[in-house]
């Protein structure tokens, strides 16, 4: 919904009082509906500064809110609610409270760019996206969203091999999003595959499933992997005041 | 064309430059300032850097000064002003203040324009808080060198409130236009401000930002890029104070919400008036105004810098809202109109 049609009061902001007298006046009850203000009573500078510390999004703060990112959305065509050029408005003036309303929806992202292509600003707001999103997760304010879990089976296979392995990613994404195996598109490709390939592939195939091999020495590139993610993650951590491990 | 000098009245950067262009051609001029040097507003108000040289005034304006003081062509009158003005083209009579009597070909008026006076803006603080500033006032704390800091304690501010258009586009104090440099001016002062002290943070509530032109990129892009300003979409209803910080109240448009914000720091990008001298000067040299009550111009583009007065052209900020450099282009303009009088003074002067 473009942000002018929202309600300007919410209903958790509607107040009415069992038992309560103003000045002799008795304004109990339902009649006398209170609303609570809606005002804006400070800006909170670190938002924003969090949110270009996460990598995507570094140009937040070029944003002159035109609008064109949201016209150019594929997500806010069917959902009118998700609104990027709102968000990054709300983290600019560090509205903390009014972007949460909208976590469970930001991640729905689908990383099309139309954004990034009509932004005249060059804010890149599909990487705000995914740094915001990031954010939500670092802060603990929603879950593991679909991209990251895939982000991180995606990571975990090549520190350990060094190679993307197509098969055991998409099974792990399955896994730890919850899916079913059995998702009908998925088998429709497998048997078209293998109705196909020539038989040395399969074999091939069967081999490198079971024996996982690495590429030739690995082990020194996967610290050297290993190190800079974790120095990226500590990085990330602290820049939203975070201490310790560990990704919530 | 007579042999009569070229009267120039108002020393400002459109009046220097009218009297070097006349004085570099072998003309006559005759500078008659009311102010106790020349330089105009930029030099008078102690401008910091300008827009868009990035130069000091006292360097740029003060140059043009020097310019115009060793030009033998040039005689100069300060601290004081004209009084009458009668006769016709090539042979206007003028009398100072002082009793000088200047017989001039024609007169050109470089008198510019008046800072709006914050006082008529109650609502927004000034005058009640010591820490609500003019843009004149900011200008004064960066050319002296003395950084940005709250007039109250002498604290630097965590946080400034740049408010946009004070004393323009406001019809309920009967200002119908735009002041032209202030958006351009406040952008850079914002730049300046986040240079000189990196943990002030700066806001700028606007309703248009007009940067127009290459000033777009320079300071209005360069100033949320790099520097990091923060522009609000918000016309500010009222500042007040809750005992120890100002409180900046209005609508954020964006989101529709109200806001109400303490700041450390608010400062009103103050407006070009008409010069308060203008009903005077029209009434002396016999000279239109137009609505808004600067000189009227008899044509936009045929003869560009004449008044109403046939031999009695203008220039500069005395005419609207100019920029330093649209008023010295102007005041060449008027210099050369000046000098071709009657179609024939270029080539006399060529004799
Ligand atoms: C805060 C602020 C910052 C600005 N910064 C910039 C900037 O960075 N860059 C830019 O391009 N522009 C800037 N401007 C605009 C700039 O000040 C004007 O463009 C410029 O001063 C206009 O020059 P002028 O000669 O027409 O008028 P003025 O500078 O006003 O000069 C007029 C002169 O005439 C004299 N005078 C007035 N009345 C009489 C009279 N009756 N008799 C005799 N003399 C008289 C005055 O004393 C004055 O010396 C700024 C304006 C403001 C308010
Ligand atoms: S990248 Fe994301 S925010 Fe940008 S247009 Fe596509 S879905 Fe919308
Ligand atoms: S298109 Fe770019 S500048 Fe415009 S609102 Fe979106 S992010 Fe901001
Ligand atoms: S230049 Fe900007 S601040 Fe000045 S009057 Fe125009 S819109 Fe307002």
């Amino acid at each position: 919904m473009p942000i002018h049609e929202k309600s300007l009061i919410r209903p958790e902001n509607l107040v009415t009082n069992d038992n309560l007298v103003i000045d002799g006046v008795d304004v109990s009850g339902h009649w006398s509906t209170f609303i609570k203000s809606r005002t804006v009573t400070d800006y909170n500078e670190a938002m924003q500064e969090e949110i270009a510390a996460m990598p995507g999004g570094e140009n937040i703060h070029r944003c002159w809110q035109c609008g064109s990112c949201t016209n150019a959305c594929t997500v806010n065509a069917v959902n009118p609610e998700f609104n990027p050029r709102y968000w990054i408005y709300l983290i600019r003036t560090g509205m903390e409270e009014e972007l949460l309303r909208d976590k469970d929806i930001i991640w729905q992202c689908v990383s099309c760019n139309k954004c990034t292509y009509a932004c005249p600003r060059d804010v890149f707001p599909e990487g705000v996206m995914k740094a915001t999103a990031h954010w939500l997760e670092l802060k603990g304010h929603t879950g593991k969203s679909p991209s990251s879990h895939f982000d991180d089976d995606f990571t975990e296979s090549i520190i350990d091999t060094g190679m993307i392995e197509e098969a055991r990613v998409l099974l792990t994404f399955f896994k730890r999003t919850k899916q079913p195996l059995a998702q009908p598109w998925l088998i429709a490709l497998i048997t078209s595959l293998l109705k196909k390939m020539p038989v040395g592939y399969l074999f091939r195939l069967g081999f490198l499933t079971v024996f996982r091999p690495k590429v030739r020495n690995w082990s020194k590139n996967r610290v050297a992997l290993q190190e800079y993610v974790d120095e990226r993650k500590a990085a990330q951590r602290a820049a939203l005041g975070m201490t310790g491990k560990g990704d919530h | 064309m007579s042999d009569n000098p070229i009267l120039i009245v108002g020393g400002g950067p459109a009046g220097l430059a009218a009297a070097h262009a006349v004085g570099a051609s072998g003309r006559k001029a005759v500078l008659v300032e009311k102010a106790d040097r020349l330089g105009g507003a930029p030099i008078l108000s102690g401008y910091a850097k300008l827009v868009p040289s990035h130069e000091w005034a006292k360097d740029a304006i003060g140059g043009m000064v020097t310019r115009v003081q060793q030009n033998a062509n040039v005689t100069t009158h300060l601290n004081t002003s004209v009084q009458t003005f009668t006769g016709e083209p090539g042979a206007f009579t003028a009398t100072l203040k002082d009793g000088t009597v200047i017989a001039a070909d024609s007169a050109i008026l470089t008198t510019g324009f008046t800072h709006f006076d914050s006082l008529n803006k109650p609502e927004w603080g000034f005058g009640t808080y010591p820490d609500v500033v003019t843009s004149v006032q900011v200008e004064q704390m960066i050319s002296s060198g003395k950084g940005i800091r709250c007039p109250s304690d002498g604290r630097v501010p965590d946080r400034v409130a740049i408010l946009l258009c004070v004393g323009s586009r406001d019809r309920q104090i009967g200002r119908e236009w735009c002041s032209k440099i202030c958006c351009t001016v406040s952008a850079n002062m914002a730049m300046e401000i986040r240079e000189m002290s990196p943990k002030t943070n700066v806001y700028i509530y606007y309703m248009d930002i007009r940067t127009f032109g290459l000033l777009e990129g320079e300071f209005y892009w360069k100033s949320q890029e790099e520097a990091k300003v923060k522009y609000i979409k918000a016309r500010i209803a009222e500042v007040t104070s809750d005992g120890k910080r100002l409180v900046v109240k209005g609508e954020d448009t964006l989101v529709k919400r109200p806001i109400t914000i303490p700041f450390d720091m608010v400062v009103h990008a103050i407006g070009m008036d008409p010069n308060v001298d203008n009903m005077t000067l029209s009434a002396i040299f016999g000279v239109g105004l137009n609505r808004w009550g600067y000189l009227d111009k008899a044509s936009t583009y045929a003869h560009l810098a004449e008044t109403t007065r046939p031999g009695v052209y203008t220039a500069g900020a005395a005419s609207g809202p100019e920029t330093i450099d649209d008023s010295i282009a102007q005041g060449q303009a008027a210099a050369l109109a000046a000098l071709t009088r009657a179609g024939f003074g270029a080539l006399k002067a060529a004799e």
